[in-house]
């Protein structure tokens, strides 16, 4: 405990310098007579919250490593905290899966109750967490804290985590972890000489090798690859990805063959979803979507991000679209040399072939009823959080940060074998993601009971799936007052 | 020693009665009454948690949607009572047959081991008992493929991903867990019936299919009926089964009500919306619970 | 001798049958000692080298076990406790005072178990958002007593019913209270009741997920709560965590119903059914 470090923990600070030191004097003085702090003194007139011990909570993503990963580096905050601000925290965690995170933190905030007071969200709840006034605004927390103010990789970044509404410029998330797909392949097999011979044999081009080859494949060219390993009797087949009907598992793997392909899902502007989602381009996508489940073993309508990352790992697939975050999980110890991690193909023929994948990720949200204490504590914690050594120990772990200089940094490449295709991908224009608004959660389960029930082949049509799922959620829309225009007649006829 | 000291008061019958009672009605009032009525009040309102906005009246557009039949919910409750048919029916006949076949079993080495393991299902806790149930039916890494293909050499059965199949699924874990409940009641039911009469029969060398529906089906009938109404209710809310399994897909295929009315409330927060659904199935509910007390009653006044 | 042959293939049946229903259960104790990789085995492995890690890691590695179970005990033992004991007195008005109303009464307490639970629980969690009693190990046993107490009452006051008023009116007229009457000639007497009641709730509570989600939280998660949460891990669906977990929960439920099978059916009946299997 150095006077030094004392006097650096006034930086990047909210509360003036002078009220500081007054209430770090009154509390110093409760020190005091609570004895065992005595020694920190020092440290303790620096910040209002000196020799005071305090209990935190962090609500976080069960099964999802990138949360944990959060979790278990909050260790390293409580050491530094007690270092340069002299206060001790501890952490308590608590966590739900993806689909159940968001019933768990509003059945909580709802309550305006203090259980968790750092939440890491999905990007897209930030709608329904920031209307009712159950997660505190960052604009003024930013303003104020320069550590807050990083440049950040591409404006990918501050649209998917931060923003609410749409462009509004209003911030109420910083980014805990940023995500893009990414195609996990199997380079040993596509490094096999018998193979490539047989591969170019049989469609007379060559078996991609490279990041650089996949960059330029296209999803026609892929498809041949995923065809090729495709051996059920060898119990390998070409490929894996999501169709499962839990939460957004389904929709996050369509929207790429539509968005890459021109197609649209509302306009957030008028709230119209009817005529922009149940498109031509749309049905499509859906349909060649679909047919990618030739190449999958079995059960992959079921398959999920945990799901993906057991066939993977067992070695039944030759490749698998997956989030760049679990890349720990899909890359053991048994596999590590086998794995190359590269962009996932293009859509489309020739120069306008184009990819645009759905974004991943979290943002680390507040509860807005914390008291004074808890909420200083929690931005002491994301001014730790984005110092560059914890970035960089983030990233280590197996974390994606997002912030310009630690992915510009050369060496961030080698950090881990994904990070050079998610870094790819979350190049402008490369992924985005889609509604943060506050029926976020109703609009995804009937998408994701119409593509699934498409899927599954329970609908026959794709459009007819679509116009479904665009006339409940223009309804959920207009009920909401999000859309000026109510679904029109033909909805009453449509279902799934 | 309290009553010693005001045995009058005590000993006052009305008191009594009332002081016999207020601990149950003060729970009664307090977690059902009370909400119950919230319930209703909202059910006439537009609430959704998530708005940011009070509870604002609505009247009955809660009910018109859900007669137009808003969320598809025509639908579950059709899946509904066929999970219900079906499932309390196979349940019934496996159950009843199960249970033909425990009788006279009294002195079988272990028979308490045995039974304990028969009803061990019952007593599984249902999330377990679903998440572990999606990796026996794994169509690359679950076991009952691999005996499917390997044992019997039948193709890869994709159990809940094909939507013709995944209802049955469902269901067919619905069954493995509950069947012995149903040997449990005839088990019961046939202990109902007197060593008397049953002799009796045997000496008259009465035909098996007149033993029972002359003897055992006098007898045993009111128990079997009290298991079934019991499993028709239980199924009726199914829902921590799915969950785990199917969260309702493929599609819609194993929406059933509950599953329905879980999203509604809790992942969606439309409160106003929820609570009409919810008075709907509590007067289904209280039209179950009165078919359960006037077959009770019925038996009463044959006694 | 064919006779003895007969026997015992009729015994062998049974048994047969009890262990094909056993089956799944035993699939998931026997995944609870392979490893991981020994769990995604294809084709599946019946013969495996045996490991504790999965109840090692979950003793060690995994911090809120030991408060998830000591939550199950807590808010099961408790909340049935409660409830036997008020449902006990009820009973006991129910079946001699035979008050007005008591049908109707009867009738109510039981038609909020047949509700679906979200429905049950959708009410109850906006009341205690709006009273702030959400994650709170009293609000949450009290919620689960009340939830423990129809099938309770129905239970016990079958079990009353069949106890002859006599003893109440003998102990009446020696000079006893009521209060002695009560506790002291009458409660020993439905002791096979109390046992059924409590068992029944008790298995019923610690199976319980939706209302622990909804209405408990942090402090008060229990077990089958991890089950659902922790399905998912870093690597993929946590087999090995799911199946020893199930193990070890599932083991006093099952010593339950083998040291009390004679109370199970009077409770899986609540009452209306009484004797042996």
């Amino acid at each position: 405990m150095t006077v030094g470090s004392g006097s650096r923990a006034g930086n990047g600070l909210v509360l003036p310098r002078r009220t500081l030191l007054k209430s770090g004097a009154a509390l110093g003085l409760s020190g005091l007579v609570s004895a065992p702090f005595i020694n920190r003194l020092m440290a303790q007139e620096s910040h209002p919250l000196a020799g005071q011990k305090i209990e935190m909570n962090i609500l976080g993503i069960a099964g999802w490593l990138p949360s944990s990963l959060g979790v278990q580096m909050s260790p390293l905050f409580a050491e530094f905290a007690k270092e340069k601000y002299g206060y001790d925290v501890s952490f308590g965690f608590a966590e739900a899966p993806f689909s159940d995170l968001f019933q768990k933190a509003a059945t909580s905030l709802a309550t305006r109750s203090q259980e968790y007071n750092i939440i890491i969200s999905d990007s897209q709840w930030l709608g329904a967490l920031a209307r009712p006034g159950w997660i505190l605004q960052l604009d003024d927390i930013i303003a104020k804290n320069p550590n807050l103010q990083l440049e950040w990789y591409s404006q990918t970044v501050v649209d998917t985590y931060m923003t609410y509404p749409d462009n509004s410029g209003n911030r109420w998330g910083l980014p805990q972890e940023g995500d893009t797909i990414a195609l996990f392949v199997r380079k040993d097999l596509l490094e096999n000489e018998e193979e490539k011979s047989a591969f170019q044999a049989k469609y007379n081009i060559p078996l991609p090798q490279t990041f650089e080859d996949f960059e330029k494949l296209t999803m026609e060219d892929f498809e041949k690859v995923a065809e090729f390993f495709t051996r059920p009797d060898q119990q390998l087949w070409g490929t894996a990805s999501q169709y499962s009907r839990v939460y957004d598992f389904c929709t996050c793997f369509l929207y790429p063959y539509m968005w890459s392909q021109g197609g649209e899902i509302w306009n957030p502007e008028t709230g119209q979803v009817e005529g922009i989602l149940n498109s031509d381009i749309n049905a499509t996508a859906m349909d060649q979507y679909k047919g990618l489940l030739k190449y999958q073993p079995q059960g992959a309508l079921n398959y999920g991000i945990a799901e993906i990352i057991d066939v993977f790992t067992q070695g039944k697939v030759f490749s698998a679209f997956q989030w760049a975050a679990v890349g720990l999980g899909m890359i053991t110890d048994a596999n590590r040399d086998q794995v190359m991690v590269v962009p996932p193909p293009m859509h489309g023929k020739g120069a306008d072939a184009k990819r645009v994948y759905s974004m991943g990720g979290q943002p680390w949200v507040l509860n807005a009823f914390n008291d004074e204490t808890k909420m200083r504590v929690a931005i002491d914690f994301l001014n730790w959080w984005y110092l560059p050594e914890t970035t960089l120990e983030f990233a280590k772990r197996g974390g994606n940060p997002t912030d310009k200089a630690t992915l510009s940094n050369p060496d961030f490449d080698n950090i881990n074998p994904w990070n050079r295709a998610y870094k790819y991908m979350l190049e402008p224009g490369r992924s985005r993601d889609f509604w943060h608004h506050p029926r976020y959660s109703e609009m995804l389960a009937v998408q994701q009971e119409g593509f699934t029930s498409f899927m599954t082949g329970t609908t026959a049509s794709a459009r007819q799936a679509l116009d479904y799922i665009a006339c409940q959620q223009q309804q959920i829309l207009y009920d909401d007052g999000s859309a000026a225009e109510r679904p029109s007649d033909a909805c009453s006829a449509v279902s799934l | 020693m309290s009553s010693r000291l005001m045995p009058g008061v005590l000993d006052n019958r009305r008191f009594l009665v009332f002081a016999l009672l207020v601990p149950v009605l003060a729970f009664f009032v307090v977690f059902n009454t009370i909400p119950t009525l919230w319930l209703l009040g909202l059910s006439f309102h537009k609430f959704s948690l998530i708005s940011g906005m009070p509870p604002e009246f609505f009247g009955l557009r809660n009910f018109e949607d859900i007669y137009y039949n808003k969320n598809g919910i025509w639908g579950d409750l059709g899946r509904t009572f066929l999970f219900v048919g079906v499932g309390v029916t196979v349940q019934t006949v496996l159950g009843v047959l199960l249970g033909f076949l425990f009788w006279g079993s009294k002195d079988m080495p272990g028979r308490r081991i045995a039974l304990t393991l028969l009803f061990t299902p019952m007593v599984l806790t249902p999330v377990a008992t679903g998440t572990f149930f999606r990796f026996i039916y794994d169509p690359t890494f679950g076991v009952l493929n691999a005996l499917l293909t390997g044992g019997l050499g039948m193709g890869v059965v994709d159990f809940l991903g094909n939507p013709k199949i995944a209802y049955w699924a469902v269901l067919a874990v619905d069954c493995w867990m509950w069947t012995p409940f149903m040997t449990l009641m005839t088990l019961a039911a046939l202990g109902s019936v007197p060593k008397a009469e049953l002799e009796a029969a045997e000496i008259d060398r009465l035909s098996w299919p007149k033993r029972i529906s002359l003897v055992i089906w006098h007898h045993g009938k009111f128990i079997l009926m009290l298991g079934i109404l019991l499993r028709t209710i239980d199924a009726f809310k199914t829902l921590d089964l799915i969950i785990p399994m199917t969260k309702g897909g493929p599609g819609q295929t194993t929406r059933l009500v509950a599953v329905e009315l879980n999203k509604q409330s809790f992942e969606s927060f439309n409160m106003g919306w929820s609570s009409a659904y919810s008075v709907l199935l509590l007067l289904i509910s209280i039209a179950m619970t009165s078919i359960f007390i006037y077959i009770l009653n019925r038996r009463r006044r044959a006694r | 001798m064919s006779h003895r042959l007969r026997t015992w293939t009729y015994y062998g049946v049974l048994w047969l049958v009890s262990l094909l229903f056993f089956s799944p259960v035993a699939w998931i104790i026997l995944s609870s000692f392979k490893t991981r990789n020994d769990i995604l085995a294809t084709p599946p492995k019946l013969v495996f080298t045996p490991t504790l890690d999965n109840y090692i890691d979950l003793f060690t590695r995994n911090t809120s076990f030991l408060l998830q179970l000591g939550n199950s005990i807590l808010l099961s033992v408790s909340a049935v406790v409660i409830a036997v004991f008020v449902s006990f007195l009820a009973a006991f008005c129910f079946s001699r005072f035979k008050p007005k109303g008591t049908d109707f009464l009867m009738f109510l307490l039981l038609s909020i178990r047949m509700l679906p639970g979200p429905a049950v629980i959708l009410p109850v969690f906006l009341m205690y958002v709006a009273f702030g009693w959400k994650d709170n190990h009293l609000a949450l046993i009290l919620f689960y007593a009340m939830f423990s107490i129809p099938f309770s009452v129905w239970i016990l006051k079958g079990f009353l019913d069949g106890v002859s008023t006599r003893f109440d009116e003998t102990g009446r007229v020696n000079g006893g209270s009521w209060f002695h009457v009560i506790f002291k000639v009458v409660l020993p007497q439905v002791k096979p009741g109390l046992i059924a009641a409590f068992i029944f709730n008790l298995i019923f509570v610690w199976n319980e997920f939706l209302f622990n989600f909804i209405i408990g939280g942090v402090t008060t998660q229990n077990i089958p709560y991890a089950l659902a949460v922790g399905a998912y891990s870093d690597g993929g669906l946590n087999w090995t965590f799911i199946s020893a977990l199930t193990s070890i929960y599932i083991v006093p439920p099952v010593l339950f119903i083998y040291f009390f099978q004679k109370y199970l059916l009077v409770g899986m009946t609540f009452g209306t059914v009484r004797g042996e299997v």
